[in-house]
């Protein structure tokens, strides 16, 4: 899990393309998921990031993705299949539940709207340094900076998270709590691991606000970033995918 | 440059002193180690001098801190980081970014240092520290004492007039812990820079600072020139502080009335000493 929502350097089309565009089409695609009726478009979304995904050389993420957000949707997909009540029964069930047609069609296209709404976050976060999108959200729409960079924080934080849990996890390991045992055992164990964690985590965050801080954090403006990000060629095709997502969307 | 009169500070919900009644003057361009046990008030005077005591970590404090002509209790934090770099040991909660050049940059931005001379500095600061390599990684893909480097590059961009530094070196193997006290002490040259360490390995601060400060329980216990106070290893060892081993053994040879000279304080002298007894 670690480093699945991290930058990963490269010199492809996407890595030169303005961040604030690269939102865009991340957005459209997640969007266009949700707004298209036709099974089919999401379908294709969802290949499109899939092959997207691995042309950019981030197969690796691909796979940790649609294993982590797959594991998800199959939870959903079986926990409401039978409560759907509409459309023609395909297989009865006890206690008056059914599988329909339509309960079919419904939880597939879920999975793959939360499928498709969670890859191209995570291939965008791929191509993207947080700093250029923290500077673009400001520079460009003029969002304050402490907004913006409480948001990409939090985003940082997520895999800094795992790597402490794992930390706690082996400590009171070595310290001889037992991982594997009965249910009740593992709720048991929820205090002991949590609390460590919710101790270290509001720590880091505490020493995290006072580091930004101590280098000037409270001194920037508006237009302190020292990159710059002119709209190119590039940028234009892919506001051109994004509207053409968003109108196949619509019409679908 | 800095001037410390009869600092006292206990931490918020504590009734021991952190600080007991320090008076410090450090003059710019000094080169100044601090040493001590744990728990002496070595981090505490740290944060003194960057406002974080009492600003941030609250408590009661007396008396009056000056850095840079900046009063350390009307001035706020921002105001003092424009003047004294920090480095702490805890370089894992001191990242604000994700990528190494983006680390260096973000102070650099946040003080308006001009467009043109960014680049400059952020390569300087890179090639200094010897990492130009490192620069398009992610930092959660560096080891310890690489992050370190990149902290140590992030501060030393900003070319403060003050740099202190709390145990900054802790992860770095020896001969980068040499070349970072090298590289303040060239800086100190060139620019009069002031610098102030926490260090525990006495060795560096007996080779690079002109002053050594030893703290215990708050106190400044023993205040001087590194080659004077080292001259009490009897003292210093009360006080938790190992003396560099040439210069336990220069006492030692002492006692038994071997060698009569002034002790040494790094290797070279070493040699100088044992060529003469020898001789
Ligand atoms: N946040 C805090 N709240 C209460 N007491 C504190 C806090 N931080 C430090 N202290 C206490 O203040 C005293 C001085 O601590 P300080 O961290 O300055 O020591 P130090 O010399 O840096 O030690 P070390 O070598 O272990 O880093 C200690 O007794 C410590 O317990
Ligand atoms: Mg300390």
């Amino acid at each position: 899990m670690p480093g699945i929502l991290e930058y990963q350097s490269g010199d492809t089309i996407l890595h030169h393309t303005h961040p604030l565009v690269k939102l865009l089409l991340a957005v459209s695609v997640c969007v266009g998921g949700f707004i298209t009726k036709s099974l089919m478009f999401n379908l294709a979304l969802l290949l499109l990031s899939i092959s997207g995904g691995f042309a950019l050389g981030m197969g690796r993420k691909v796979k940790a993705t649609l294993k982590g957000a797959g594991s998800l949707c199959l939870f959903l997909f079986t926990l409401q299949l039978p409560f759907v009540r509409s459309g023609r029964t395909l297989i009865p069930l006890p206690f008056g539940l059914k599988v329909t047609d339509m309960g079919l069609r419904f939880c597939a296209q879920l999975s793959m709207r939360l499928l498709g709404a969670t890859l191209p976050l995570v291939l965008m976060l791929g191509v993207t340094r947080l700093s250029d999108l923290t500077n673009a959200l400001v520079a460009q729409l003029g969002i304050p900076y402490r907004y913006a960079f409480v948001v990409t924080t939090a985003i940082r934080f997520i895999p800094i998270l795992f790597v402490e849990m794992h930390d706690v996890i082996e400590a009171q390991t070595a310290r001889g709590v037992e991982l594997d045992g009965s249910f009740t055992q593992k709720i048991r164990l929820i205090p002991p691991l949590c609390v460590p964690l919710l101790v270290s985590c509001v720590q880091r965050m505490e020493n995290n606000a006072l580091a930004a801080e101590l280098r000037g954090f409270y001194l920037r403006k508006r237009g302190s970033g020292y990159r710059r990000y002119p709209l190119n060629g590039a940028d234009a095709l892919v506001l051109t995918v994004c509207a053409a997502i968003l109108a196949i969307a619509i019409i679908t | 440059m800095i001037e410390l009169r009869n600092v006292s500070f206990s931490y918020e919900g504590s009734a021991d002193r952190a600080l007991d009644d320090v008076c410090l003057s450090i003059a710019p361009g000094e080169f100044v180690g601090v040493i001590g046990p744990a728990g002496a008030g070595k981090t505490t005077l740290m944060h003194t001098l960057s406002g974080i005591v009492p600003h941030v970590r609250r408590g009661e404090f007396f008396g009056a801190a000056n850095v840079a002509g900046l009063d350390t209790i009307t001035s706020t934090v921002a105001e003092m980081s424009k003047t004294v770099g920090c480095v702490f040991q805890d370089v894992e909660s001191q990242f604000v970014t994700t990528m190494v050049e983006d680390e260096i940059l973000f102070a650099l931005e946040n003080f308006s240092i001009p467009r043109d001379e960014i680049p400059k500095r952020v390569d300087r600061a890179l090639s200094d520290l010897d990492i130009a390599d490192l620069r398009s990684r992610s930092l959660s893909s560096l080891s310890g004492g690489q992050k370190q480097k990149v902290a140590l590059a992030a501060a030393l961009a900003l070319s403060p007039s003050v740099l202190a530094f709390d145990e900054a070196t802790g992860e770095l193997d020896p001969a980068s812990s040499v070349q970072v006290f090298a590289l303040l002490s060239q800086l100190r040259r060139e620019r009069n820079t002031t610098i102030i360490v926490v260090e525990q390995k006495i060795m560096l601060l007996s080779a690079f600072a002109d002053r050594l400060i030893v703290m215990d329980q708050g106190r400044v216990a023993i205040d001087g020139p590194v080659r004077q106070t080292l001259e009490r290893p009897g003292r210093l060892l009360e006080l938790g502080v190992n003396c560099p081993r040439v210069t336990t053994l220069a006492a030692r040879l002492r006692d038994k009335g071997l060698y009569q000279g002034a002790p040494p304080i790094n290797l070279d002298e070493a040699e100088v000493m044992a060529r003469g007894i020898l001789r």
